[in-house]
């Protein structure tokens, strides 16, 4: 099997021929640790890539394409690039007009926001989707040739509402004013159906629609605020997914539990990135639901990767094929981006792992 | 029902208008604003942050709730200080450099004035040396927020500079946020670890009824 076959194996709660190896995100510095042996003359590893010159940028394309070529991964994810317009320093502003501050990691955070109040609305005229910003998309296509499954992350509506309006804002307003915070919903729903298309025209093979609702304790706003504002658009969108024939993972950091089984029922196909100390317990997500959701994720990125010993890496996949890879439905990958502070050796053990004990049928 | 216990339930619905109205009556009532203040808005916020604990509450009823206590403390504020009445302490609160996530930082200072605390919000992207320099006599607890991973030495950095300054044994330090364990703020040597908004301001509480 070649890993695209790996992948919707997986996601078809089948056995592929070994557990498929995924990175749902992955940093500049890792990147570049990564792959120095094998490519000559990358950017300093502390670099952020909104500071790298065009051809340092096409360097780190290639290196990112290597990652996933000489460790043997199966899946790709892709995002938008393009829809960001450097403003100052520190600061980019996207297609929405939401500007977003770059921390000392590169890591964008929104912090202005074009649309608090209902009356900003007059006026305002949201983006369309363009065809140029979905490059890594067809780089993607074009290098792996079918050989790999390639995702596309999609923000979905809670974050994308809340990038527009201000998080606090937009929780005050779910009391304040309902018919603004669906007028919201409903215009990153439009936007998000019409990416569809030029995605499905691209050949992307798996969508993720990546809506962070929850911290490590709880999810960010109540169940019943979720399904009356967040979850029937990104139902909408599964929905037309589906129906082009892509598979749907739902990506959300944090404790998933509470919102769990409306989750099951809006019909994703997969689950990601089943963080352990947010007690998104492999084993207990398996026994709840393994049947119904493939399940993208697990191995610790924030002590285990950065702190522990490739040995205990290791056994934390194994640990993970155990728990989880019967019978298919397990896809590993890191419990989150593999951030600047992961160690390559680590990040190496949880790719070899994956090969030598993943094959099926499982013997561990 | 009396009007402290009208006045603490509708904070606790965070009804923003009504408690407003409620400490203006209570005011011509000649109910005594730290009465006010300890039977009505603090038991408010207590039973807020009891809820959010038990998974009743999430972080938008919060919000509701501490925009309600805000609405009234503007009102109780003058009075307060014309009464002489003191905050149960003082905290120093931010997010560590390079973390440029505030929402949790904002519940915890949220709940921290619900305790009665008079809080000094240092904002985001706070350097140690930022730290440093707002630690003065008055300041009994200082509250370090980190987010992310990436982050997370900046905590170990604060705390280093306090000491090298003087200043670690006259303040307690607490640690909380995303990527935050009971293990880091070990490790770390902080005096306490909130799980989240409310228990932190419980954390901090108990702090205050130790050393000083």
């Amino acid at each position: 099997m070649n890993g695209k076959e790996r992948i919707l194996t997986a996601l078809s709660h089948r056995e592929p021929d070994r557990v498929p190896l995924y990175i749902h995100a992955i940093n500049e510095k890792p990147i570049i640790l990564l792959t120095r042996d094998l490519i000559p003359d990358l950017p300093d590893p502390e670099k952020t890539f909104y500071d790298m010159t065009d051809g340092e940028k096409f360097k780190m394309l290639e290196a990112l394409f290597v990652v996933h070529e000489h460790y043997g991964v199966d899946g790709f994810t892709a995002l938008e690039f393009g829809h960001e317009q450097r403003i100052g320093p520190e600061e980019v502003r996207d297609g929405w007009g939401v500007v977003y501050q770059l921390n000392r990691f590169g890591l964008p955070v929104a912090r202005r926001h074009p649309l608090p109040e209902r009356g900003d609305l007059k006026g305002y005229r949201p983006p369309a989707p363009q065809k140029e910003n979905l490059l890594l998309l067809l780089a993607a296509k074009a290098r792996f040739q079918d050989q790999k499954a390639v995702f596309w992350m999609m923000r979905g509506t809670f974050v994308l509402s809340w990038r527009l309006c201000g998080m606090e804002n937009l929780m005050l307003k779910m009391f304040d004013d309902p018919d603004f915070v669906h007028r919201i919903a409903q215009m990153t729903f439009d936007y998000n159906v019409q990416m569809l298309d030029l995605l499905v025209e691209a050949g992307l093979d798996v969508l993720i629609i990546e809506d962070d609702i929850a911290d490590k304790n709880f999810p960010l706003i109540s169940p019943d605020q979720f399904k009356e504002f967040i979850n029937p658009y990104n139902r909408r969108l599964v929905e037309a997914a589906h129906k082009k024939g892509l598979k749907v993972i739902r990506h959300s950091d944090g404790n998933l539990w509470p919102l769990l089984d409306i989750l099951l029922d809006t019909g994703y196909d997969g689950l990601n990135p089943l963080e352990p100390q947010a007690g998104m317990d492999l084993k207990r997500v398996k026994d709840y639901c393994g049947d119904r959701l493939c399940l993208l994720g697990n191995i610790d990125c924030i002590e285990l990767l950065p702190e522990g010993s490739p040995d205990e890496v290791r056994a934390a996949v194994r640990q993970a094929i155990l728990d989880a890879g019967q019978g298919g439905g397990l896809i590993i990958c890191s419990s989150n981006s593999l951030h600047p502070g992961v160690k390559p050796e680590n990040c190496r053990a949880m790719f070899q792992a994956v090969h030598e004990y993943g094959q099926y049928p499982l013997r561990l | 029902m009396d009007l402290l216990s009208q006045l603490v339930e509708q904070i606790c619905l965070g009804q923003q208008d009504r408690v407003r109205e409620l400490v203006r009556e209570a005011i011509e009532q000649d109910i005594a604003v730290t009465r006010i203040l300890s039977q009505g808005l603090i038991p408010g916020m207590d039973r807020v942050g009891e809820k959010f604990q038990t998974g009743e509450y999430f972080i938008p009823n919060m919000l509701l709730a501490a925009r309600a206590m805000k609405g009234a403390l503007e009102i109780l504020r003058p009075l307060l200080a014309e009464s002489g009445a003191k905050a149960v302490g003082k905290v120093v609160i931010g997010t560590v450099k390079g973390d440029l996530h505030d929402i949790g930082k904002n519940l915890v200072r949220m709940m921290l004035e619900g305790k009665g605390f008079e809080v000094l919000d240092l904002g985001m992207d706070v350097s140690p040396e930022t730290f440093v320099k707002a630690v003065d006599d008055s300041v009994d607890i200082v509250g370090l927020s980190c987010l992310l991973s990436t982050t997370a030495p900046f905590i170990r950095d604060t705390i280093v500079a306090l000491d090298k300054a003087g200043l670690r044994d006259r303040v307690k330090v607490m640690v909380g946020g995303g990527m935050v364990t009971q293990k880091l703020a070990d490790d770390v040597g902080a005096d306490a670890y909130g799980q989240d908004a409310a228990l932190g301001a419980v954390k901090a509480l108990e702090l205050m009824g130790g050393a000083r």
